[in-house]
């Protein structure tokens, strides 16, 4: 009997171990885009001199030159304009997917989902000479309406898990009480979905914080994001990796404490609404 | 008679559906449209529209009659790029997701926080992270192999630079398989497992036979999302080589990217291979989300 407990014991550890490994590796880039972060210019070049003495001087360098300022500023209005949009969209659809019943229902929501799998190196030749037409071009008004075709679908088919959760009785409920559809809408349904709506806009907010393709096509000057800011510190004279990571390390703070804030919704977040984890 | 009140009353789902379908029809069929017509022109960044001519299907005769070796060369390691990442993230991410499930340790939750971080970093600067970790004079992969082994590798050389971009891909998304796997893992009903092991199952035919069929709606989802992202991979690619060392990591992607920009312009042409990567593309998702559906009505 003391064998197999030794056995089992044996094989949590290793479980343990392995997993403080996994753990470890995906964990580690992150740790040394802080470090570096926090390093001068010649101890980033010697990756041996582990206790090199840290620095806010990239910081500091970062926030004198204030190049980056616009990055953040574009970034930011892009996220909030594009999805209080597809919020405001998306979720009018998915009360329609979820509350109706019509013949083509599936393969409708599974053609607004297929948006998402749309490659964007495919698309942005056109987008780019429309928008040349239009005289749209590196303004965030394009890149805002580009990153609708995905976080529109994505709102659509996780909006539609939230709204499938409330009983329809409450409805049906409000609707007894001589409630019309719309003030049904507004005070039975959004006040439920509202913590999904949350969530679903955190996730939009991270997806189109870190969209690259149609960032770096479609802007040229006014509209660069903070994904496209690589592209900057590729000088003549090298990389300038303080300067980057620490870039990185600012644009990954909004993300991760987005993150934080929907981690119960975060399984569902990542299958479109798909596990309800 | 047709009247329009009466269809919508019948219709009820329009009102609320039909904004985003009409969305979804003008920022994708439009752009596809388009895209198709540029493809049979001439067109050059910087033209006006009137010098472009119509080239019938002269740009796809270049892509398939063999002579354009440098597409067929991005075509394959596009392929291959997919199946073998999808497959890579898959299996170890099914492992992860067992280890998780099986673990007792209440250090649990902070293993799962630290698997969102690499989904949270914005991909085109952790590619520049791992550019540092990966060069050859000072990154700290070679650092640590010289000092043990005593000798460095070239990964971003002509020879290692697709396995390099693949390591990137399976750290950035290797954990979102294992989470998703996880999930279901944990939502899954325990007395299927008691009834197969009073009937002498072994541990291979419970995973055979019970734990992969009730998965098979979130291994076809996972399978799905991977394997679509991995055809279109760009961002890390593109910081980590731009395409190179020559066309060695040339993915799809960057193959229109290196026809159309500034400096090529040919954007004809580069519309032709993009059509190709668009078709390639939504074949795999067609039948995966097919695969899917059917997975996840079985489930029901």
């Amino acid at each position: 009997m003391s064998n197999v407990t030794t056995h089992k014991k044996v094989r949590a550890t290793g479980r343990g171990v392995l997993l403080l490994i996994f753990s470890l590796g995906f964990l580690f880039p992150f740790i040394w885009m802080l470090l570096v972060s926090l390093r001068n210019r010649v101890d980033i070049l010697d990756p041996g001199n582990i206790f090199a003495p840290l620095t806010l001087i990239n910081y500091e360098t970062l926030f004198a030159a204030g190049d980056i300022f616009p990055y953040f500023i574009n970034s930011a209005i892009i996220a909030v304009v594009n999805t209080v949009f597809s919020l405001v969209v998306g979720t009018f659809a998915a009360y329609g997917f979820a509350r109706y019943n019509w013949k083509k229902r599936e393969d409708r929501a599974f053609f607004i989902l297929s948006q998402r799998f749309l490659p964007a190196m495919a698309v942005v030749i056109p987008f780019f000479l429309m928008a040349t037409f239009v005289h749209l071009l590196d303004t965030v008004w394009l890149l805002a309406i580009c990153y609708t075709l995905f976080n529109v679908p994505f709102t659509v088919w996780m909006m539609r898990g939230f709204i499938e959760d409330i009983p329809f009785e409450l409805e049906e409920a409000a609707f007894v009480d001589g409630c019309n559809r719309m003030q049904t809408l507004r005070q039975v349904v959004f006040p439920l979905v509202l913590p999904g709506m949350v969530a679903t806009a955190i996730f939009c907010i991270i997806n189109s914080w870190n969209e690259f393709v149609f960032a770096n096509f479609l802007s040229v000057v006014h509209a660069k994001t903070v994904p496209t800011s690589v592209m900057m510190y590729l000088s003549v004279s090298g990389v300038k990796w303080g300067e980057m990571t620490a870039t990185g390390v600012l644009a990954a703070i909004p993300v991760l404490v987005f993150a934080v804030s929907v981690q119960k919704h975060m399984i569902r977040g990542m299958t479109f609404g798909a596990v309800k984890g | 008679m047709f009247s329009v009140k009466g269809f919508l009353q019948r219709n009820g789902h329009l009102k609320y559906v039909a904004p985003v379908m009409c969305l979804m029809m003008v920022l994708s069929i439009i752009p596809t449209i388009f895209l198709i017509v540029a493809s049979f022109t001439n067109y050059q960044l910087g033209w006006d529209f009137s010098r472009a001519k119509f080239v019938g299907i002269d740009n796809y005769i270049r892509l398939f009659t063999g002579a354009d070796t440098a597409f067929w060369h991005s075509v394959l390691i596009s392929v291959a790029f997919m199946v073998v990442a999808t497959a890579i993230e898959l299996a170890l991410g099914f492992w992860i997701a067992t280890l998780l499930n099986n673990s007792e340790s209440k250090l649990k939750p902070l293993a799962v926080g630290i698997m969102i971080l690499p989904l949270a970093m914005t991909p085109s600067i952790a590619a520049q992270v791992w550019k540092l970790i990966f060069n050859s004079e000072y990154g700290l992969l070679n650092y640590i192999l010289q000092n043990t082994f005593g000798f460095s590798v070239t990964w971003l050389g002509q020879d290692m630079a697709f396995w390099s971009i693949l390591l990137v891909d399976l750290w950035q998304f290797t954990p979102f398989v294992a989470l998703i796997l996880y999930a279901g893992l944990r939502s899954m009903p325990a007395e299927p497992y008691e009834a197969a092991a009073i009937d002498g199952a072994t541990s291979w035919q419970m995973f055979r036979f019970l734990t992969i069929p009730m998965l098979s709606k979130l291994i076809y989802l996972a399978l799905l999302l991977r394997a679509v992202d991995a055809l279109k991979l760009f961002d890390t690619a593109f910081v980590l080589t731009q395409g190179g060392p020559g066309n060695a990591t040339e993915f799809l992607s960057l193959h229109v990217f290196r026809l159309a920009n500034a400096q090529n312009g040919l954007v004809g042409r580069a519309s032709a291979v993009a059509m190709v990567l668009l078709v390639i593309v939504m074949v795999v998702s067609r039948f995966l989300i097919k695969r899917q559906r059917r997975a996840a009505e079985v489930m029901l």
